[in-house]
């Protein structure tokens, strides 16, 4: 058995505006210590490589793939999960995903939910190829996504109404 | 015979046919929804060694040293199952093959399960697995249909000496006839690859054993546990109630969810050892790995067509590559008879169909199961028959379609198509995706040097399988697919209550049933509980109960129907009763009944419930008490095996598919233009769920179509065995996808409603390879496989080589 059976860390994340703390081995991936020692069960694995973004959290307010980072490298940061977030996008993204029919099984929208509100944070204003090329990291196998799509570009535009 | 009857059935229309919001979604919206993993749980974790050989003999299996591990609990190889496990039963192979759900003797693909680990938790099961030594000793391997029929090919199965599992021919109509009619004949041979809805959450389940009771309590994303506990049941040889399945909210399922009671086998054995509960959460590559596909599939196909432009016959011969395991073997070829003469007046058809062993994953039920290869031959062999008469497309097809006034329409093998307007669907989906504009700016493309394509298909969608026929190969009735079960009452308070024997995986079964209980009771859905999670122990189950099949909207909605008019029923005797009126002039409405008319005559749910349950001595002297109905549905048009005159689905709704693309000649790659899609499913119970499914399934063909493949190698090695390497679409490459509907109610469901679920995933393929051969009709070149990979366009561009 190698080294990075037995090693341990010892992170504390900020997680939601909180810090966690948990002596965990060194090898946990940051989803499996936001799902197990911060209760974050929002946070969902999909692939554990990357490429599904089911496990897409905020880390320090950019939205990564927390199957990516071990959860010692994400010690001393901030992380936003999808019962978290807080920016003044996500009630009109929470509303439009329910408007737009834009949820089947559910197992993506955590992710979706909190790439958009990144996507949104940063760009209000977002075109529909915008809306698609910021969720090309998010697999849904079950909506095809337009009504996805649709949902965001209701958010952004209630959004523009909002500052008007 | 009709059974169609809305207005018996609903005495308000203030949400059935609606955009009601899902009651499902809040829970997802903040992460709140409990997956299987989610779940609280205290135990142990497993992980499963698997094949590294496509085929070998297992030499031997040495835990020793896994078992010293003092973290391992316990340890499962496949000697342990074939000493306490029965082997696995075929859905529909007769062949004498022995099976078990772990590899003994011989190991058949690359991720066959050879030993299973039980550990303190998910690291040291995953650890553990590196102290298991087996010694294989590796034998001749064969990856697709050629290569396992060949006169040399190594037998996969020693105790059978080929490597077919099921060879049958079924003919129906005059098809020597048909051929010497013919003024000629489209003969073509397709081939579609691997691939999979690969559900977002992978397979996952926790078993506990009570040794006190002998009960396995087994927890499992299953879309179909009413056969799980039979295969799990029986393979242990213990009683029904001594394994206890739940499901809880599960991350889509697609027919690939129907596989899981190996694992939840597995899971038992270790579970009575280890002496605690485990948790097994599949990774994405044990996803990809244990075989979850589609089977690959050649077809060849002849379509004799008349000088009138009629097509007078259908000819399959159907080589499914169903891969090493027996259970779901043959149900590709067979299914494809729902489907085998598409929305077509074609007077015969003939599918021999042959179930092919290899050494890839085995396969399973994938949305559309066999129909969308089906699909994509008989469409490209119809766009062939136009050209060869010179014919628009469109029009030939309009030729050929089974008309309204022949609703309904018995197919040669005995499908009946109940109800639609196939020429109507037809032209609205030409007009929905200006068919004839971009038939003219295809010629201006053209004369630019410009690929651009137009592809239509038209296709039928079942729903509800008639799983008897698979009774046709074995010559017994062991399963049918047409009931539901389901429990509605009312509670002590006034509330609903709803249960189903069934399973949601995200098609929002609880907003659509709630919807319908409303519009029965005059209440609102907020008024309805609905039991979302399954559980052997309480849910009205029946011997197919689960979520496949397009079946929902048929006969789970029609048990839930048939329980809620016996408590509507009640509820109106016993109102009638107490506020001494007649029935006749009682009405639902606001929780409570009224006497029509007399606004202070009125009983609540809630004080009929307390009588019901409570104050029993004020009911009528010969009413049971309680107002909770159990009741079971099927649906009647199912007819018993019969080789001559059998249908195979139950609910038929129909679509055309119009596709423009525009092909790069530089690098192969395709956008879409256009994708209109006119669909009929019946009566819509809720038209976002309707379209999010007929969008959803759209896309999922359009990855088999272009992307997605669980490519090998020649000897068998799989090469897609992540996201990285098996492409799914992505919301940047997809097209809008523009629906439009027409609603012709089915005779045979209560409320009209029909097949919802599979279509896109059924039409979509040919729809693409028609509109990709004819943008590249200027190099001649032919599409007669999928996915059409851009290298595949590129040579065809190159060399004039078929894609």
């Amino acid at each position: 058995m190698t080294d990075l059976g037995t090693r341990t860390a010892t992170p504390t994340v900020r997680v939601n505006g909180e810090d966690v703390t948990g002596e965990v081995p060194a090898r946990m991936l940051l989803v499996h210590y936001l799902r197990e020692n911060a209760g974050r069960t929002g946070v969902h694995v999909g692939c554990d490589s990357g490429n599904c973004g089911a496990c897409t959290v905020l880390l320090d307010g950019a939205p990564v793939k927390s199957c990516m980072v071990l959860a010692a490298q994400a010690s001393g940061r901030e992380v936003t999960t999808v019962d978290g977030l807080d920016a003044p996008c996500v009630p009109a993204l929470r509303r439009a995903f329910v408007e737009h029919a834009a949820i089947q099984c559910g197992y993506c929208t955590p992710g979706m939910l909190t790439n958009a509100t990144a996507l949104l944070r940063d760009d209000p204003h977002p075109d529909e190829d915008a809306i698609r090329a910021a969720l090309k990291g998010n697999l849904c196998m079950c909506t095809g996504y337009q009504q996805i799509v649709d949902a965001v570009a209701a958010a952004a535009a209630e959004g523009e109404e909002a500052s008007r | 015979m009709t059974i169609y009857a809305p207005d018996r059935v609903l005495a308000a229309s203030n949400w059935v046919g609606r955009r009601a919001p899902r009651k499902e979604d809040a829970r997802h919206l903040y992460g709140r929804a409990r997956f299987l993993d989610d779940l609280p749980f205290e135990g142990g974790a497993i992980a499963i060694l698997r094949s590294p050989h496509p085929h070998a003999r297992i030499v031997s299996v040495d835990t020793s040293r896994a078992l010293a591990d003092p973290r391992v609990l316990a340890v499962v190889t496949g000697e342990d199952v074939r000493r306490e496990t029965s082997p696995v039963a075929s859905r529909s192979v007769t062949a004498p093959v022995t099976q078990y759900v772990m590899a003994v003797d011989k190991v058949r693909w690359v991720g066959e399960p050879v030993v299973a680990i039980a550990a303190v938790d998910m690291f040291a099961a995953k650890d553990a697995l590196d102290l298991v030594d087996v010694e294989y000793e590796p034998l001749p391997s064969v990856a697709d249909v050629d290569a396992a029929l060949a006169g040399d090919a190594p037998l996969i199965y020693d105790d059978i000496d080929s490597n077919v599992l099921v060879h049958d021919e079924i003919a129906h109509g005059p098809m020597a006839q048909a051929f010497d009619d013919a003024a000629f004949v489209v003969r073509e041979t397709y081939r579609v690859g691997r691939f999979s809805s690969t559900p977002l959450e992978p397979y996952a389940l926790t078993v506990a054993y009570d040794a006190n009771n002998e009960v396995y309590d087994v927890v499992a994303n299953d879309q179909q546990p009413a056969r799980s506990i039979g295969n799990i049941t029986k393979a242990l040889g213990v009683p029904t109630a001594n394994v206890r399945l739940s499901v809880p909210e599960s991350g889509g399922s697609f027919g690939i969810k129907l596989a899981i009671w190996p694992y939840a086998l597995i899971g038992c054995l270790l579970a009575k050892r280890a002496g605690r509960p485990l948790k097994w959460i599949q990774t994405r590559t044990e996803h990809m790995l244990g075989g979850t596909h589609t089977p690959d599939v050649k077809m060849e196909m002849e379509l004799p067509v008349g000088a009138d432009g009629k097509i007078l016959a259908m000819r399959l011969r159907s080589k499914e590559n169903d891969g090493a395991f027996i259970h779901t073997a043959g149900i590709y070829g067979l299914i494809k008879f729902a489907t085998a003469v598409g929305p077509y007046t074609i007077g015969a058809a003939s599918i021999d169909l042959m179930s092919v062993v290899t050494n890839r994953g085995p396969v399973v039920q994938n949305r559309g199961v066999g129909k969308p290869a089906m699909t994509f031959a008989l469409e490209r062999s119809v766009d062939r028959a136009a050209r060869r008469l010179g014919m628009d497309p469109a029009e030939f097809r309009l030729r050929n379609m089974v008309p309204p006034e022949a609703m309904p329409y018995t197919t040669p093998a005995g499908e009946i198509y109940e109800s639609g307007d196939y020429p109507e669907t037809m032209r609205r989906a030409l007009e929905l995706g200006r068919y004839r504009e971009f038939r003219e700016k295809q010629a201006v493309a053209r004369a630019e040097g410009r690929l651009l394509g137009i592809g239509l298909s038209a296709g039928i969608e079942p729903g509800t399988s008639n799983i008897g026929y698979y009774s046709l190969l074995k010559g017994t009735t062991d399963y049918n697919g047409s009931s539901e079960g389901a429990v509605v009452g009312i509670e002590v308070d006034g509330q609903v209550t709803v249960r189903t024997g069934s399973v949601d995986t995200g098609q929002g079964h609880e907003t659509t049933i709630c919807q319908v209980v409303a519009d029965m009771l005059g209440i609102t859905p907020e008024d309805i509980s609905f039991d979302t999670f399954f559980d052997s122990t309480r849910s009205p189950y029946t011997g197919q109960s689960g979520a496949y099949s397009n079946r929902f909207n048929d006969v789970e909605v029609g048990a839930v129907i048939t329980a809620t008019e016996r408590v509507r029923a009640k509820v109106r005797t016993l109102a009638a009763y107490l506020l001494e009126a007649k029935e006749e002039d009682l009405v639902l409405g606001d929780r409570a009944v009224h006497v029509a008319g007399d606004a202070s005559r009125s009983v609540a749910f809630g004080e009929l419930a307390k009588v019901a349950y409570n104050k029993v001595v004020l009911l009528p002297p010969d009413m049971e008490p309680g107002l909770r109905v159990m009741a079971y549905y099927r649906n009647p048009m199912a007819k018993p095996p019969d080789r001559g005159d059998f249908n195979v689905q139950l609910t038929h709704s129909n679509s055309v598919h119009v596709v423009v693309v525009e092909v790069d000649k530089g690098t192969g790659m395709l956008d879409f233009l256009k994708y209109a899609i006119v669909h009929d499913c019946g009566r819509q119970l809720n038209p976002a769920v309707v379209e999010g499914m007929a969008i959803g399934s759209t896309v999922h063909g359009i990855g088999g179509a272009l992307l997605e493949e669980f490519q090998y190698d020649d000897a068998a090695n799989p090469l897609a065995t992540s996201f990285q390497t098996y492409l799914k679409p992505v919301a940047q490459t997809v097209p809008r996808i523009e629906l439009g509907h027409l609603e012709s109610p089915c005779p045979y469901t209560l409320l009209g409603t029909k097949a919802t679920g599979e279509g896109g995933s059924i039409t979509s393929l040919a729809a693409i390879g028609n509109a990709v051969e004819d943008a590249l009709s200027p190099y001649g070149v032919q599409v007669n496989s999928l996915p059409i990979t851009p290298e595949k366009i590129l040579r065809g561009i190159r060399d004039g080589a078929p894609v």
